[in-house]
């Protein structure tokens, strides 16, 4: 800063803006508001129409018609949702080895019951045969006693 | 946003959110930055209309703020109070006493600056009070940036001559002739 401008800086100090002149400028200033922004407004009808649209998807019966005719079809008479849950298959049976009783036995060496099985089976009283593997073990072990 | 928050805002920034809030505070803050330079300005170029000026250039403010896009306010706004004392006819020192109201009593280099012609007083005023360049202040008075400097050398060497007389010149040893 050059002494000319110090001078002068010091010379003025002493000039300042009026009060009363800083407070019509002020009072001016207060009296001006905000322009009032749309924004609000617009996301305001946005959120209606959505809620609109959500409403009218909700309640529309189109969307219920995939769900309530799943083949295609509708008037079935019986209520959908009674049977709403996944149809389970029936278990299967299992089948029970009619010979694994005597196979046990067999195993344990007592061919008894087994050679009296193959006795009837020779004398056709018996309707079931044997399965191969027993009639091998009593063509084996059993003798064929002569018929009374 | 407090009071402490609009300090680190410069001009542009606090102007723009001024405009979009109204916000009286951010206001009062950016008008406490120029007030004084303004007036100090306008008193000294015309007096009489000062507050009237004044007030003009704050409500087209308000009304209507500037977009700066990176240019200064303080240009803007001394820019725009140069045009609006243009409107307004000086008071000459002839017809009016007032100019020596410009300044406080006992202040010599004030009134020596009044009595400066309009167009060097408001190259010196630009230049010393408002702080603008010389070529900024060219542009105002729609001169060149050769002549602008040359009038503030101008208006300063006469001031310095309303203050101190005359620059003394170097004895000289008159002929004489016989």
């Amino acid at each position: 800063m050059s002494v000319w401008e110090s001078q002068y800086r010091e010379a003025a100090s002493q000039l300042a803006s009026p009060e009363n002149l800083d407070e019509r400028i002020l009072q001016q200033a207060s009296q001006y508001k905000p322009a009032p922004s749309n924004s609000r407004l617009a996301s305001g009808a946005a959120g209606s129409f959505a809620a609109v649209a959500v409403l009218v998807l909700l309640i529309h019966p189109a969307q219920y018609l995939g769900a309530l005719t799943p083949g295609g079809s509708t008037g079935t008479g019986t209520d959908p949702l009674e049977n709403w849950q996944m149809q389970q298959k029936a278990p299967t049976p299992v089948e029970r080895d009619q010979w694994f009783a005597l196979r046990g036995e067999v195993r344990a060496g007592n061919y008894v019951t087994l050679c009296e099985q193959w006795r009837k089976e020779q004398r056709g009283v018996l309707d079931a045969r044997l399965p191969a593997d027993l009639a091998r073990k009593a063509r084996r072990h059993c003798r064929l006693l002569p018929t009374p | 946003m407090s009071r402490k928050h609009y300090q680190h805002l410069n001009d542009e920034a606090l102007l723009e959110f001024y405009h979009s809030t109204r916000n009286l505070g951010a206001f009062q803050h950016l008008y406490s930055r120029y007030k004084d330079s303004l007036y100090r300005y306008c008193a000294q170029m015309n007096f009489n209309y000062a507050s009237r000026v004044l007030e003009e250039l704050w409500t087209s403010l308000l009304e209507h703020p500037p977009a700066l896009q990176g240019r200064l306010l303080r240009s803007w706004l001394f820019i725009r109070l140069n045009r609006l004392l243009r409107r307004h006819p000086e008071e000459t020192l002839e017809t009016s006493p007032a100019t020596s109201r410009a300044g406080p009593p006992g202040a010599p280099l004030l009134e020596a600056i009044q009595q400066l012609p309009r167009r060097l007083r408001n190259i010196v005023l630009l230049h010393m009070e408002c702080q603008l360049p010389l070529a900024t202040i060219a542009d105002i008075e729609g001169i060149s940036l050769k002549q602008c400097r040359d009038h503030y050398h101008d208006g300063k060497e006469q001031l310095r001559e309303i203050l101190h007389g005359p620059r003394r010149q170097p004895w000289r040893i008159a002929e004489v002739t016989v």
